[in-house]
């Protein structure tokens, strides 16, 4: 049974996940305590920023969870009685939809964000490092991943940016299209612009940077980016040939004023009315204003584009219900799937049938000899019971043994097959 | 089965692809399916099969009156909007022709059929004129709706928090384009259902121009698109201006049509 101890985003503040979380360079340390002291047969450890979840495989089919509890406690030195009201414990199929619904990130902070599966495909892989992954993590591991990534290509939790830089990349699409041969021109080389940058360019814009002061600054981002730089008094003849403007110099007030965007528009305007994304990300803003009030002029600030993420933010929650139902049915799937692969029936049924098989024919062979005495029907019962369990003792050991290292569904079916039942 | 069995069978088809899309526009993406397009699709053999079966019964090409009148021109509506379709994809196209496509046969189904042994109506002319007039039209009537989902997209952009409209519609490029295309398709339809108009009316009457409603309305459309073809191709016009008049083509194509039938109707009433 899978059992899982844990704390997030949703239970807990920032200072309690911090002190519980697992520092990568102790993972596999931690992993193999946690097998050994803790009680389960197979272990995972999820530690990320938002969440601290402990996986486990235990054979005891009551408390396993809580030994996970004490352990993790232990492990960072925190009294229990602190921590417990932070965690969540979770076990068998209850414990399968939490792994899934956290690999197709319905538990995430942001719905659909794509950081946490690249976290729990790390997580399974340091543990198979370790050495603490078995076939039932293992098998949790496959379909969850699988799921997540259905959720993914199938609902539309992913789309839409919710990023600033990516929101900007979006809306240019939305206004342009192709972004192929599209003029960026960055107005100052900062970090945030150079990241919007980059996504435009690998859309196949071609980039133009204007310099300040630090003219060499400029030029390295041109290179960087593939285009070219020019000096800031060239702003109004290279805004003219602009599709998008990012603007994101450190100047105290308007860089980029009415007249220019009019002026701009007016040299493209008189013959190809193309529209003019202007993306302001300065604080204090770089572009007036007033611009937006321009037709054919969209003219977006931090503001603005938070404003749009927020809203794509409500479009995903949206798409979220459809994810909730597609990662439901691969839940109910994965858990049918292993209660198929459970060997215990097997055992019960074979030793049914066996005894069975046993009275009836003790009960033929008695009135076959006629009235025996209690010593001789002792004897009798003694000796075929002794008959049976021996004989079903190796697959008694087997399917024992099957049951705690796991084994495929081709395995269980040759052992049916074997057994006639 | 009657011409009106088959109308009436389409109706229902379209009706099932004009909720659907509108449904799957509240709550959903992808605005059409797999199932809006096969229900179209049916729509549209059984509308062809309807038309076919006119053309039988009433012993003339069935562009007559407003029952015909109606029916073809949505049946054109919903040809061109499927060829629209698989060249560029754009699904928000449907959420203006369907719900059109549909009213059209509505009204198609509640008309009765004009009835009229005028031998001018045998010319092969009438239906290659017909054909070409209301393909051109349609053509036309997509460019309207490329129009207004620029608009709509625009304002969307413009007031920097999108509802859903700005999810589902395509970009502003894309809008132009498309309706830039069905401009020139349209007028150069427009512009051969004129000439083999003229043509038929000098074999028929031996006059080029009679004057009447359907002549009026498609001169003055044509002229129309003149201005904004050449705008386009000449000075490179596009956006927002482009759209504005592709709008304002189409709906004085409507309002003439509805007021010279009107003055039509009046004269002949006196």
């Amino acid at each position: 049974m899978i059992v899982l101890v844990g704390l997030s985003h949703r239970t807990s503040p920032l200072p309690v996940r911090e002190s519980l979380a697992f520092a990568k360079e102790r993972l596999v340390e931690a992993l193999q305590r946690m097998r050994q002291e803790a009680g389960v047969s197979e272990a995972m450890i999820l530690s990320t920023c938002n969440r601290v979840e402990l996986y486990g495989r235990s054979d005891e089919s009551e408390g396993g969870g809580s030994r996970l509890e004490e352990f993790l406690c232990a492990f960072h030195g925190r009294p229990r009685p602190e921590i417990a009201p932070y965690l969540y414990r979770l076990s068998g199929s209850d414990a399968v939809r939490h792994a899934f619904r956290v690999a197709a990130s319905l538990e995430s902070m942001v719905i659909g964000e794509p950081q946490i599966l690249g976290q729990v495909k790390e997580a399974y892989q340091t543990a198979e490092q370790a050495g603490t992954l078995g076939s039932a993590l293992n098998a949790l591991r496959n379909r969850s991943l699988a799921a997540a990534k259905r959720a993914r290509t199938e609902t539309g939790i992913g789309q839409n940016a919710v990023s600033v830089s990516y929101v900007a990349v979006e809306l240019a699409r939305k206004i342009f299209g192709e972004l192929r041969d599209k003029n960026v021109l960055l107005v100052g080389a900062g970090k945030m612009s150079e990241l919007a940058a980059r996504h435009l360019v690998r859309s196949g814009a071609r980039a133009m940077v204007l310099g300040g002061r630090t003219f060499e600054k400029a030029e390295e981002l041109a290179a960087a980016l593939g285009g070219r730089a020019a000096p800031f008094e060239s702003l109004r003849s290279e805004l003219a040939a602009a599709d998008i403007v990012i603007s994101g110099t450190g100047a105290p007030g308007i860089v980029i004023h009415r007249e220019d965007v009019e002026h701009a528009r007016a040299a493209r305007g008189g013959r190809y009315q193309r529209p003019l994304f202007l993306i302001d990300i300065a604080v204090p803003r770089d572009i007036d204003p007033a611009a937006r009030k321009i037709s054919g002029i969209f003219l977006y600030d931090l503001d603005d584009l938070r404003s749009v993420a927020e809203a794509n933010l409500r479009e995903r929650q949206k798409e979220a219900a459809a994810a909730e139902s597609l990662v439901d049915r691969e839940v109910r799937e994965f858990l049918e799937w292993q209660k198929s692969l459970d060997v215990v029936p097997i055992l019960i049924e074979l030793r049914r049938r066996a005894d069975e098989i046993r009275r009836i024919e003790v009960e033929r062979a008695r009135r076959r000899l006629g009235p025996l005495t209690p010593e001789q029907e002792a004897a009798l019962d003694a000796a075929t019971s002794a008959i049976v369990n021996k004989l079903l003792h190796p697959p008694t050991i087997l399917i024992k043994e099957m049951a705690r290292n796991g084994y495929g569904a081709e395995q269980v079916a040759l052992l049916r097959k074997l057994l006639g039942l | 089965m009657s011409s009106h069995v088959y109308l009436l069978f389409s109706l229902a088809f379209y009706a099932v692809g004009a909720l659907h899309v509108l449904l799957q526009a509240l709550t959903r993406r992808q605005l059409l399916t797999s199932w809006t397009v096969t229900a179209t699709l049916i729509g549209f053999a059984l509308h062809t099969a309807s038309l076919a079966q006119r053309w039988t019964e009433a012993g003339h090409f069935p562009a007559v009156g407003l029952h015909d009148v109606s029916s073809f021109l949505a049946w054109a509506l919903v040809l061109v909007f499927l060829m629209t379709y698989t060249r560029t994809r754009v699904e928000a196209l449907g959420l203006v022709v369907y719900p059109v496509a549909f009213a059209l046969v509505l009204v198609a189904n509640m008309t009765p059929a004009a009835e009229s042994d005028d031998p001018i109506l045998q010319s092969y002319f009438l239906p290659i004129h017909a054909t070409l007039a209301f393909l051109g039209y349609a053509a036309l009537f997509v460019a309207f709706a490329m129009g207004l989902l620029y608009l709509v997209q625009e304002r969307e952009l413009k007031s920097r928090s999108p509802r859903r409209l700005y999810y589902i519609l395509p970009s502003l490029e894309r809008c132009d384009t498309i309706g830039g295309r069905s401009v020139e398709v349209g007028f150069a339809f427009l512009t051969l259902a004129i000439v083999t108009g003229m043509l038929w009316s000098y074999r028929a009457r031996g006059v080029y121009w009679t004057g009447d409603a359907k002549e009026w309305t498609a001169l003055i459309a044509w002229v129309l698109y003149v201005v904004l073809v050449l705008a386009r191709h000449r000075t490179g016009w596009g956006g927002r201006r482009a759209a504005l008049l592709g709008i304002a083509g189409f709906a004085a194509v409507v309002l003439t049509f509805v007021w010279v039938t009107a003055a039509g109707v009046a004269s002949a009433a006196r």
